[in-house]
């Protein structure tokens, strides 16, 4: 139901709440906080991949200036793993023992006065390794393979009996390298023990999930434990678990008896926050003349650390992509001598479909058929595993109104044949659908006897505007301008929030806001129940509307009292309420809950001699269900368009086979999109509100990045006539 | 030339060599090490937090200030480097009357997500604008390309740029790179251009 009056101010494109902090350099991120007292921890990193320590000198460290202690595996106390998520589990607990399992794996922490102290002191400890020979390819016999880790695994129809009789089929490999995270922000913690009261700043995704893991591993209530993260330097799922740094933050806190900070370095940040994992997909492809698809095998490998697990069935989404009568869907991992990888932005679905959407371009190409129109011929009108409609698709719009504005029809089929003086243009597209998700999530709301409203929640605002949207939802529901309601975050202390990840949190954190805010509406209009004198006496939620501080009878809106008066009267300093929001059930409702869909139209121009490669437009036309805040939203498409570029022509994480290092772990050589590399980025959105939540909000943080790299590769393509099945595209196999 | 510089706001002591440095027009009387660098001087020893670290290598510009009106990295220039220098960072460009136009354009196109490399980018953004750098949209996509930003805010970072060069004026006499490829794929290997590594 909605309460409010017009003009709302969920949809408008209202300047973040935060800006002004933001651009004065006001915002504090982790490694902003300093306390009096504090001492500095420095990390020593393992520089072999495979082996195991057969002695640490820590003499000379413990002996240089301002040390306070250095902490090893051989004093550091057994801590047990912390509790695992609906996301999975959390990562080993750090030096328990002397095995090394990775290159850059932490053998050491040093803590001192200063962080130079610290350290100079890391470089004074002599480790010897009995080093043996890491596994760090996937064609190694030594690597174990694990089969379907998440249970994911699909199939339906007769995948092989399709195959064979398909007039048409195409099958290739796609291969993707590890990628890194990167967030500017370097992950900073800083850990404070009052007795056994534990204060942390940390860059998480999650404080919730902190508090329950610090809580966990040191064996103390939650209620002892806060973490705090009002701003997050970016995180792209690096902070969606607690690493070991943190873990070992902490520690050093409690065993030194003072506060400490520990900042990672950027060389750090590629070992230990994780990444996105390379991978290998075999995807086959049958369809008859017409274009109607009749079978799709899609096969993936992706690497995972040797005793960790991460999430990366990149596969799984070929099985709802498209209208299909017989699909398979097989994912698995090997194990390496690697860090582990995790969440990053788009995590699996970035990956999957730049193979699935390629390989749909190689069908079109060799069928004849225009990409876009092979793909509405095979458009999924219901969801194709359940049958039942979607809760909200508007996928022909996005390709239709992309096409629209990006020229599509402009398109000669031919490859090579649009040229641009010494350019080569390209014309690619892709279509994506991302995967529903959502979680339960918990907020409070306070109005106050002046009339203003405070709501808050453990939850995080990594730069996707969450300060900003939930004002506008708690502003609407409660009818109280925008100037007179803040909304807070960041903090354990709050009501539990999910992470910020997996495009859920704007969904389930706007569902429970409002439901907190109808809360202190409904528990408003108790407290006048009784009043002879009130208007609204007698009044239900439904009998009333909202508006500038007051509430109005629906029937007579001239007649109503402001939250001020009522609270004032009752001798209320405040009405404060919780709300919470839940999944829905599917099949209760009847409905497919649909995710954000989207389509990517690219033009790259190619260099006719040189192979330079150019992304010149991108439009991306996204059904993001009901958009909180169109400036907001946009940034969050254009953001992940610019990560998808990444992907797509910059990204690699490099790691030296023989022996494990990262060869490229700094900024200087590991390449990121720069401001010269994002040309003309188009933004629509279409669609209606999702059927499924009360808001009718789809998340938007990630499907800016999926169809990225599959629209330049089929645009590469086109210009070049080259197919590049192996990403990063680079100029030299255009050469 | 050295300045008067009465009365440091504020006197640090961690090390043995001397320097007076003018930040955000306040008089700072520190003795440090000598290897402290600018950026280390102002987060660690200033309390001003502002001015980011995102790599300390010189390759992110979040931690870009200017000195003497030109932008610098500080993480690659040494505090001692600044004596009886003129430092600005985030924290000093707003005025009496309030922020500063980029200040404020870049909250209007929401030039940025995270907010981490925003310092930086509006730093580099005041001088490539004072340079005459900031006339078309190439010219400021190739000179703001010192200054990384993950979250991809690179569009809307362009436009307030844009908006607050247009209504300044100031960059009216240039009109184009100085030769470079704006755009292009390769501006990403190629060294990043814009920003003095040190003075």
């Amino acid at each position: 139901m909605s309460l409010v009056e017009a003009p709302p101010a969920i949809g408008a494109g209202i300047d973040r709440v935060d800006g002004a902090r933001k651009t004065a350099g006001a915002a504090a991120y982790p490694s902003d906080f300093d306390v009096h007292g504090q001492a500095h921890a420095a990390l020593l990193q393992s520089t072999v991949a495979a082996g195991r320590i057969t002695a640490i000198d820590t003499a000379e460290a413990e002996a240089a200036p301002g040390v306070l202690t250095v902490i090893t595996h051989r004093n550091t106390p057994r801590l047990p793993d912390g509790p695992a998520t609906d996301i999975g589990t959390s990562p080993p607990a750090p030096l328990q023992d002397e095995r090394i399992l990775h290159h850059g794996q932490h053998v050491a922490v040093v803590v001192a006065e200063t962080r130079e102290q610290a350290v100079a002191a890391t470089r004074l400890i002599k480790v010897t390794y009995d080093a043996s020979e890491p596994v760090t390819r996937f064609d190694d016999p030594r690597a174990e393979r694990v089969d379907d880790p998440w249970g994911m695994d699909s199939e339906r129809g007769a995948v092989e009996e399709a195959l064979a009789s398909a007039d048409v089929k195409v099958s290739a490999t796609y291969t993707t390298p590890d990628n890194t995270n990167n967030p500017l922000g370097l992950f900073a913690t800083l850990a404070v023990w009052d007795r056994n009261t534990l204060t942390v700043h940390d860059t998480t995704q999650w404080p919730t999930m902190a508090r329950a893991t610090l809580a966990k591993v040191f064996d103390v209530p939650e209620s002892a434990v806060r973490v705090l993260a009002p701003y997050v330097g970016g995180a792209f799922g690096s902070g969606l678990r607690v690493w070991q740094h943190v873990i070992l933050t902490v520690l050093a806190a409690r065993m030194t008896g003072r506060p400490v900070k520990l900042v990672l370095t950027r060389p750090q940040m590629f070992t230990s926050v994780g990444h996105r994992p390379s991978g290998v997909q075999h995807i086959t492809i049958g369809a008859k003349r017409s274009g109607e698809l009749v079978a799709i095998d899609h096969r993936s490998t992706s690497s995972v650390a040797m005793e960790d697990d991460d999430f990366e069935p990149l596969a799984a989404s070929s099985a709802v992509a498209y209208a299909c009568p017989s699909v398979i869907t097989r994912d698995g991992q090997v194990r390496l001598n690697i860090s582990n990888p995790t969440s990053m932005r788009a995590p699996a679905e970035g990956q999957g479909n730049f193979a699935l959407e390629s390989a749909f371009d190689e069908l079109a190409h060799t069928l004849g058929i225009d990409p876009l129109e092979l793909r509405l011929r095979n458009y999924a009108e219901r969801h194709p595993v359940s049958g039942m409609p979607w809760s909200s698709k508007a996928l022909r719009e996005c390709y239709e109104a992309g096409a629209e504005r990006f020229g599509w029809s402009r398109r000669d089929p031919a490859p090579r044949s649009m040229r641009d003086g010494d350019e080569l243009i390209g014309y690619g597209m892709a279509g994506v659908g991302y995967p529903w998700y959502a979680v339960p999530c918990r907020a409070r709301a306070t109005v106050n006897a002046d009339g203003s409203a405070f709501v808050r929640s453990a939850a995080t605002d990594i730069g996707t505007g969450t300060y900003t949207v939930m004002t506008q939802v708690s502003a609407d529901v409660l009818g109280i301008a925008l100037d007179r309601v803040r909304f807070d975050l960041g903090d354990s202390d709050m009501p539990p929030s999910p992470q910020a990840g997996g495009s859920g949190l704007t969904g389930a954190l706007a569902t429970a806001v409002r439901d907190a805010c109808l809360g202190v509406v409904r528990r408003v209009l108790d407290l006048v129940s009784e009043d002879a004198g009130s208007p609204l006496r007698g009044c239900a939620l439904e009998d009333v509307i909202v508006g500038n501080g007051r509430i109005h009878r629906r029937d007579r809106p001239d007649e109503g009292e402001s939250y001020a008066d009522i609270l004032t009267r009752h001798g209320r300093q405040e009405m404060t309420v919780d709300g919470a929001s839940a999944p829905g059930d599917p099949s209760a409702l009847g409905m497919a809950f649909a995710g954000a869909f989207g389509a990517k139209f690219v033009e790259v121009r190619v260099d006719a001699d040189l192979g330079v490669i150019r992304v010149a437009r991108v439009v991306s036309a996204i059904d993001g269900g009901r958009i909180l805040n169109e400036k907001t939203a946009r940034s969050q498409i254009i953001g992940g368009t610019v990560g998808g570029i990444g992907q797509a022509l910059f990204e690699e994480t490099v790691t030296d086979a023989r022996t494990g290092r990262i060869a490229n772990a700094t900024f200087g050589d590991y390449l990121i999109p720069v401001n010269a590399d994002v040309a003309d980025l188009d933004v629509l959105f279409v669609g209606e509100p999702d059927r499924a939540t009360p808001l009718g909000t789809k998340g938007v943080g990630e499907i800016g990045l999926v169809g990225v790299a599959a629209a330049i590769a089929n645009a590469v393509h086109h210009a070049t006539g080259i197919r590049i099945r192996s990403l990063p595209i680079t100029l030299d196999e255009l050469l | 030339m050295a300045k008067a510089l009465s009365r440091p706001r504020r006197t640090q002591v961690v090390g043995d060599t001397p320097m007076e440095l003018s930040v955000n027009g306040r008089p700072y009387k520190l003795y440090l090490d000598a290897r402290v660098t600018l950026l280390d001087a102002l987060r660690d020893h200033m309390g001003l937090t502002g001015t980011k670290k995102g790599c300390d290598q010189g390759a992110c510009g979040a931690c870009t200030v200017h000195v003497n009106g030109r932008r610098v990295l500080s993480c690659l220039t040494l505090a001692a480097q600044c004596d009886d220098q003129e430092v600005t960072t985030i924290e000093g460009l707003a005025g009496a009357e309030g922020p500063h136009p980029l200040q404020e354009s870049f909250v209007r196109h929401d030039g940025f997500q995270c907010g981490f490399c925003t310092p930086g980018q509006i730093m580099s953004a005041v001088a490539l604008i004072q340079e005459g750098r900031a006339g078309s949209d190439d010219d400021v996509r190739e000179y703001m390309s010192g200054n990384l930003c993950r979250c991809g805010a690179y569009a809307n970072i362009v436009a307030a740029i844009r908006e607050v060069a247009s209504a300044d004026g100031a960059s009216a006499g240039r009109t184009s790179a100085d030769g470079a490829s704006a755009g292009s794929a390769s501006a990403a290997r190629a060294p990043r251009g814009g920003t003095d590594a040190s003075l």
